[in-house]
Order: C-alpha cells, then structure tokens, then sequence
C-alpha cells in the first residue's frame, strides 16, 4: 500500500474519517442505503410526483414540490426510527409525568425481540461464509426448526426446566437436520449449495404447509393453517412480564449466549480454527491435513442447527403457533441473515451491531407502513441496498473519495458449479 | 494437530465410474418403483385412455386423433422394465457418452407411467382420461419461461460470469412487463421493457463484478433479494391504488397457417405466443452464435482461460459485459414470457424458476440444445406436480410441489454425470 494515510498537519479527523476502515465504509453504506430508499420513495408515491408534476403549471410549485418530498421521505425515516428505537416526544412525556413507560419502552423491546433471531440466525449464516459456504438456506432450516420446535412445544407437556431447553434443542436438531442435505450433497457429489440451499427453501414451504395442515400438528377444531399453540412451559416468557406489554424476552439471553459461542468456537476452538483456515484458503486446509469433507458437513450442521434455533426463538418468543405464512418470503429472517452477516464481515461482533441495525429497520418500516402507509419492503429494499455497497467496498471508496482501498472480508473463494 | 485431521485426504468428487454405477442403480430403483407402483399398483383389468385432441382446438381442428386405450398395469410394467433395462445397460457397459440422455428418457418414461396410473379408469381419479396434447400445451409455458432463464445463463457462464440473479430478472421482467402490457396492450412493448430491465439489472451485476470484483454470487444473491422486496414494495404502492397497470393480459396464440393443423405437433409448437417463437428463434440464433461465428468463439475463450484470451488481443472485460447485459436482457423477456402466460403480477410468484432454470443449464452441460431438453423436463415435472392435484392422487398437494425442487437437487447433486463448467465461470479476472 503505497498511500500514506496522514500526512503533516492534515493528519486530522477528516484523514481518519476518510481511511480505509471497514466501520467507515459500512457507515457511509448506511448513509448511500437510506438515499436508494429515500429515492425509491420519492419516485412512487403519488403525492410527491403530484407536487413535482404541479411545477409545470406555476412559479411557486419547485418550494412546494421540495417540502413536500422532504415531508414524506422525513416522514418515513423519522416514524423508522421513533416506532424501532425511541420516540422522543412519548419519552418527554414519560420523564415529566412518571407514567407510559411501557409505551416509551415498546419501540426498542420490538426491535430487540426481533434482534434475538435475527442475530442467532445471521451468527449462523456468517459461521458458514468464514468457511467459504453459502447458506442460502437458512430460511428453510429456521422453518423446520420451527416446526421441530412447536411439536416438541405443543405435543409434549413437562415442567418448564426440561420443556423449555428441549424445544429449543428440538429446534437446532430440525435446522441441523434440514442442513445437512446441502452439506451431505456437496461433501459427497459436489452439488454446489447455492442451487440445493434455495431448492431446500422451497421444499421446506411446501413441507411447512403439509405439517400444519395435518391432522396431528393443525390447531384442534381449526382449518386453517394453523399449529397447535406451544404450552407457557415451552414459551420464552417476556422480560417484565406479560402485564408490562413489552414483548422483549429471555430470547436475547439465548442470542447472547449464541454469540457468545461464536466467539469462542471461532477464535479459540481447534474446529472453530480448522473452519476459518478451509474458508481462506482450501488448498492450504488440505496440505495441512483438515478432511474438507467432514468440515463441509459440520459447517452445515453447526449453520442450520443456529437457523433452527433462531426459528424456534421466533415462534416461542412471539406468536407461540407456526402457521403457512411462517418465515415465508424476501421477509424471512434466514433471508435478512444473509445480508446481516454480509453487513457484520462475518465476525460475531460485527453481527450484533448489524443485527440490531437491521432489526430496527425491520421493526421501523412496520411502523413507517402504519403511519405513512409506505410498504414495509421499503425496509428490506434498503438492506440489500446497504450490503450491495458493502460487498463493493472499492465503490463506496470511490464514492466518498476514501485514502486507501478498504481491505474487504467479503471476497470468498468464489468457485464454479463443479465443485 | 486438529481435530479433523486425516492421514489420507480422499477426492471430493467421486470417480466416473462411481457416478456412472449411481445414475444406473439410481434408473434401476426408479423403474422397480414404477413396475411395483404404477405396474401393480393399479387392478388387472385398470385402463388408461390417452386422449390427443387439444380442449380448445377440438370443434375447429380439421383432425380428429381418436382415444388411445392402454391396459394401465401392463403399459407400465412394461415402461418399469425399460427402466430398468437401461440402468443394467448402463451399469454393466457405462458408455462414456449419452447416459445424461438415457436418464432425461427414464425420468420422461417415469412422468408417463406416473400419468397412466393417475389417469387409470377404475381409480381413485374422476378425470378419466389423460389429454396428452393439453399437457404438451400446459408444460410448455412452464418450459419456455425455464429455456429463457437457462439461455441467459449459458450467455453468462460461458463467458465466465456466474448470473444467479437469474430470478431476479425474471421478477423485474415480470413486473415491467405486466405495467407495459396492461397500459399499451402490446406485448412487443412488453417484451422490450422486460428485456431493458433484465439488461440493466446484468449491467449492476457486471458491473459490480467485473469493475469492482465483488464475489458474483453474493452480489447476485442480494440483487434477487433486493428485486424481490422491490417489487413486492411497488406491488402495494402501484399496483394495490393502481389497479389498471396490472391487469394481466395473457399473450394471444399466433397461429402459424398450416403448420399448426398438425395433429398434436400442431397445436403444441405452431399455435403458441411470440414468446415461444421467439424462445425458439433465440435458441438457435445463440447455439449458431456460440459455437460457429467468431465471437463466440471469442466467448467461450474468455470464459475458459481469460488469461490466454487477454494475450492474443480479446477484450475479455468487454466481451463479459456485452455478455451478461444481454443475458440479462433475455432472462427480463423470459420474466414477461412468464408474466404473459400466468397472468397478473404477484410477488414471488416466479417462485424459484430462476433457480431451477440455472440447475436446468447445468443439467444442459452450458449449451443451449441441452438447456432446451432439460427445461422440458423440468417443466414437465413442474407442470405435473401442479395438475396431479386433479387426478386426486392420493398423496398431499404439498409434498406433490416438492417434486421439481427435489428433481432439481437431484440434478445438480450430479445424478446426471459428470458436468465441466467453463473453466473461469465464477473467477474475477484482473487485467494486469
């Protein structure tokens, strides 16, 4: 690297802001991410085209126009993150008269109860890309975790210190064993996981629907796609309490201990080692004697058993039933997973942050569609966005006229179908 | 030193012979099953009758093709014996070429003892008969759409590019498509904006891979996330107020004079949508293009040693960018093919075509003749798991959908032996 980064007096916070770090990329990501949205929105709702098509007939209309373009993407933006972080007049409110709290309270309990998830999944997920993997799949092991999950939930009937550890082990068991296809496939024939992973996605649906439609698993008396609703026993029971009305939960302990376990499998664990080595660099984990076929397996094994786990979460922490529509579509958190790792550089610190970022745009652009009726894609439209510049780091370098081309985490060993 | 360490470290892909001795035991186990299945499963005295007369031809058709009656249980001992006999052919001599045909002929002789015993007369079944020629019809939109997808693939993959945002094309094709079609009428318009969108969304995947070398996969994997979620946005901001842009016009059949009063042929190949003929123009035109003109020559080096190509004054930057666009473009007119034979847009509706339509390419070994016989089988088998429900089969809807993803995997699990991508596919290529 030729480039100086500093140099004399210009050595300032303008030469650290512009340096090559991964955090300053990804924020400036961020920033190019909202602006994608923030032109999406501008271009499809009919008020602001409205106001901009009032410019050719008078003087006064291009103020006009700009207001009110600035008034609904502002709109948006700012009922994103009162309805996922904080809403500050409600916070006011609750600070001078001592009372609403758990109204105050409801933006960030949402965001973390669908942070919990989210982070177990994408933890997963970014185990599976520091080996040079692909899980795609992650939705469809979530979903038969899920499934794995709400039968052990709701057909077995023990006290909650066995009921509530062994729903969530049925979960990783359903993810691991949803996992292992794609991983025993291309150990054994070299099927690439990109193709198997999303095929397994669609067989997963197909599956999802089948089991709650059955006769066993369907909600008594219901016809509809519909399971049955887990015991309290297996539930993640809410922080506070069901009368607090908030809904964040115990589940953000198992995410904490999730992580937790990442680090350490990661960093300090010989399997964890042999893992990060086969991902940066096969031929080398090969010379050194790691058996790329078992890695392969376990890789799946260790991701899908976290995407099951984080299904089960999902459905203990928040509806307690799975129905047809559980996980499906671009809304799935194994889908959002992918792209929080990507966010994250596949390290598990990185992961939380860009899991609770994409939490809460999740959560805010449920709010954003109550208030301003803007469809709550908007929110995963500005994902990909952010990852699309995120895996393009030398763009955003470009971009932002930033020092030294960012070192990038996210180059995998990118390979053909073959094998 | 770790944990996994083994002395000897064996092949990750298994030897020929291995697969060859797989694909033939797996054919074998595929005819048993339709021997006792379909053969026994169904009462000695079980027939099956095949009609040929397409439903909405039958008054005006200057032909008449009379039923065809098989005795069910027979038919399909026999087809199972075939089967068989092929997986023992195949096991016993392992030929080094056309096994990859022998299998798409079991899986087709599989799909039709499959039909004859779901059709069989004293059965669970109230539909009687089995309209062969409506099937050709039915499978054949199915089809066309997975031969767009795969030839847009092969455009890429030979040139080195990997284009998995295939689907996402096919859903920006789709949405613009229904848009143009329903305001203008026209589906020449349509088919333009597809293939405009589909270009420009190969034009961001180039160009971030093959400016910015970001991994092909990752950036194509996130574009069909980021399609998906925009056009379901715009599905409710739109098209939900705006309900006169999505009115889903279904393509008009173009009946070429003559030709399409072939029986059976007729009907299915000449009385079809300027998509078809249009999928089949293309499929010649690129076949022609690839392997006799010197730019596909020129392809096809860039895509198995860009290196070398460099070297001897290709621009292989060029050559990918040209090839992605217009791959793209193909795979956004397969999106309004798609659109114009289902009906009005609904998000995710493609429902991983875009996906099977790359296993389809592979499964055509990257040329464009054997994507077109793969497509058919696939949309064959998606076509069937969509009207077996009408045959009360007794088996769950559900687990019936299952079927072309399953035979996906299969796929590209490999079953069909041994494929060989162009060398670089997937690579990033810096020019030094």
């Amino acid at each position: 690297m030729s480039e100086v980064v500093t140099t004399g007096h210009r050595a300032s916070l303008w030469a650290r802001w512009t340096s090559k770090s991964p955090i300053v990329v990804t924020f400036f990501a961020l920033i190019l991410g909202l602006l994608v949205g923030a032109i999406i929105i501008i271009t499809t709702t009919p008020a602001v085209l409205d106001a901009w098509r009032a410019m050719f007939h008078s003087w006064g209309a291009p103020g006009h126009a700009l207001k009110v373009t600035f008034d609904n993407v502002g709109a948006a933006y700012r009922t994103m993150f009162t309805g996922s972080v904080i809403n500050p007049s409600s916070f006011g409110h609750s600070l001078t008269t001592g009372k609403g709290w758990s109204n105050t309270f409801t933006p960030i309990s949402e965001t973390l109860t669908y942070a919990a998830p989210l982070l177990i999944a994408s933890i997963g997920v970014g185990i599976a890309f520091q080996t040079g993997i692909f899980n795609i799949g992650a939705n469809g092991q979530a979903v038969l975790g899920g499934i794995a999950g709400a039968v052990v939930g709701s057909m077995l009937h023990m006290p909650t210190v066995l009921h509530l550890p062994l729903t969530l082990l049925a979960g990783i068991a359903g993810g691991m064993l949803a996992g292992s296809v794609p991983g025993l496939l291309k150990a054994f024939t070299g099927a690439h996981e990109v193709i198997v992973t999303i095929m397994w996605n669609y067989v997963m649906y197909a599956f999802l629907l089948f089991v709650v439609l059955s006769t066993p698993f369907q909600q008594p008396g219901q016809q509809n796609d519909i399971s049955r609703t887990m015991d309290p026993s297996a539930q993640l029971a809410p922080l506070f309490g069901t009368s607090s009305g908030l809904r964040v939960n115990y589940g953000i302990f198992v995410a904490i201990a999730v992580v937790a376990f990442a680090w350490w499998f990661l960093e300090r664990s010989s399997l964890g080692f042999d893992f990060r080595v086969t991902g940066a660099n096969p031929s080398a984990a090969k010379a050194s004697g790691i058996n790329s076929r078992v890695v392969l397996i376990l890789v799946f094994l260790v991701s899908g058993g976290l995407a099951g786990l984080a299904g089960i979460v999902q459905a203990a922490s928040t509806t307690h039933f799975i129905d047809g529509g559980f996980l499906i579509g671009n809304a799935g958190i194994g889908f959002t997973a992918i792209t929080v790792a990507l966010l994250g550089r596949n390290k598990p610190i990185g992961i939380v942050w860009a899991s609770l970022l994409f939490a809460a745009l999740g959560v805010g652009g449920r709010a954003m569609q109550a208030s301003t009726g803007i469809p709550l894609d908007l929110a995963a439209v500005i994902q990909s966005a952010i990852v699309l510049f995120v895996a393009t780091p030398v763009l955003v370098k470009e971009l932002f006229r930033l020092r030294a081309a960012p070192t990038s985490s996210l180059q995998l060993a990118a390979k053909g179908w073959g094998s | 030193m770790t944990l996994l360490s083994t002395a000897k470290e064996p092949a990750l892909t298994p030897a020929p012979n291995r697969r060859t001795r797989f694909i033939a035991i797996t054919m074998g186990i595929i005819g048993l099953f339709s021997v006792l299945v379909f053969g026994l499963g169904s009462v000695a005295g079980a027939h099956s009758s095949l009609t040929f007369n397409p439903v909405n031809l039958s008054s005006s058709a200057p032909w008449h093709v009379g039923t065809l009656t098989l005795a069910t249980r027979w038919t399909n001992i026999g087809l199972g014996i075939v089967m068989v006999a092929l997986g023992v052919e195949v096991f016993i001599r392992r030929p080094s070429r056309g096994v990859m045909a022998r299998f798409g002929g079991v899986a087709i002789m599989f799909l039709i003892a499959l039909l004859l015993w779901a059709g069989r007369t004293p059965g669970p079944s109230q539909v009687s008969f089995v309209n062969v020629t409506a099937i050709l019809i039915g499978s054949s939109a199915v089809t066309m759409v997975l031969v767009f997808g795969s030839l847009s693939g092969v455009m890429c993959e030979r040139s080195g590019v990997v284009n998995i945002a295939i689907e996402g094309q096919f859903i920006g094709g789709a949405f613009i498509g229904s848009m143009i079609a329903s305001t203008t009428h026209s589906f020449v318009y349509a088919a333009v904006g597809g293939a405009v969108i589909g270009g420009l969304l190969g034009l961001l995947l180039a160009f971030l891979a093959l400016r910015y070398q970001s991994d092909q996969i990752i950036v194509g994997v996130v574009l069909v996330t980021m399609i998906g979620s925009l056009s379901s946005y715009l599905n409710l901001q739109v098209f939900t107020p705006f309900p006169q842009f999505n009115t889903g016009n279904l393509a008009p059949n173009l009946a070429i004079p003559l030709l399409s009063k072939i029986p059976i042929v007729g009907p299915v190949f000449f009385n079809q949508s300027g998509f078809f003929y249009l999928m089949l123009v293309l499929v010649g035109v690129i076949s022609f293009a690839l392997f006799k003109t010197r730019y596909g020559l020129h392809v096809r080096a860039v895509g198995e040693h860009p290196q070398a190509a460099a070297t001897v004054g290709i621009n292989v930057v060029r050559v990918r960018y040209i090839n992605v666009v217009l791959g793209g473009a193909i795979a956004g007119i397969g999106g309004v093919a798609f659109m114009a034979s289902q009906g009005q847009f609904q998000p995710g509706y493609t429902s991983g075509l875009g996906y099977i339509a790359l296993a389809a390419m592979i499964f055509g070994r990257w040329r464009p003749s054997g994507a077109v016989v793969a497509s058919v089988i696939f949309g064959l088998s998606v076509y069937l798991s969509y009207i077996l429900v009408s045959y009360q089969v007794p088996v769950s809807i559900y687990i019936l959908q299952m079927i072309p993803y399953f035979i996906t995997i299969a796929v590209v699990a490999g079953l069909i032996g041994r494929v060989r991508p162009p060398a670089a596919d997937g690579l990033p290529y810096r020019h030094d």
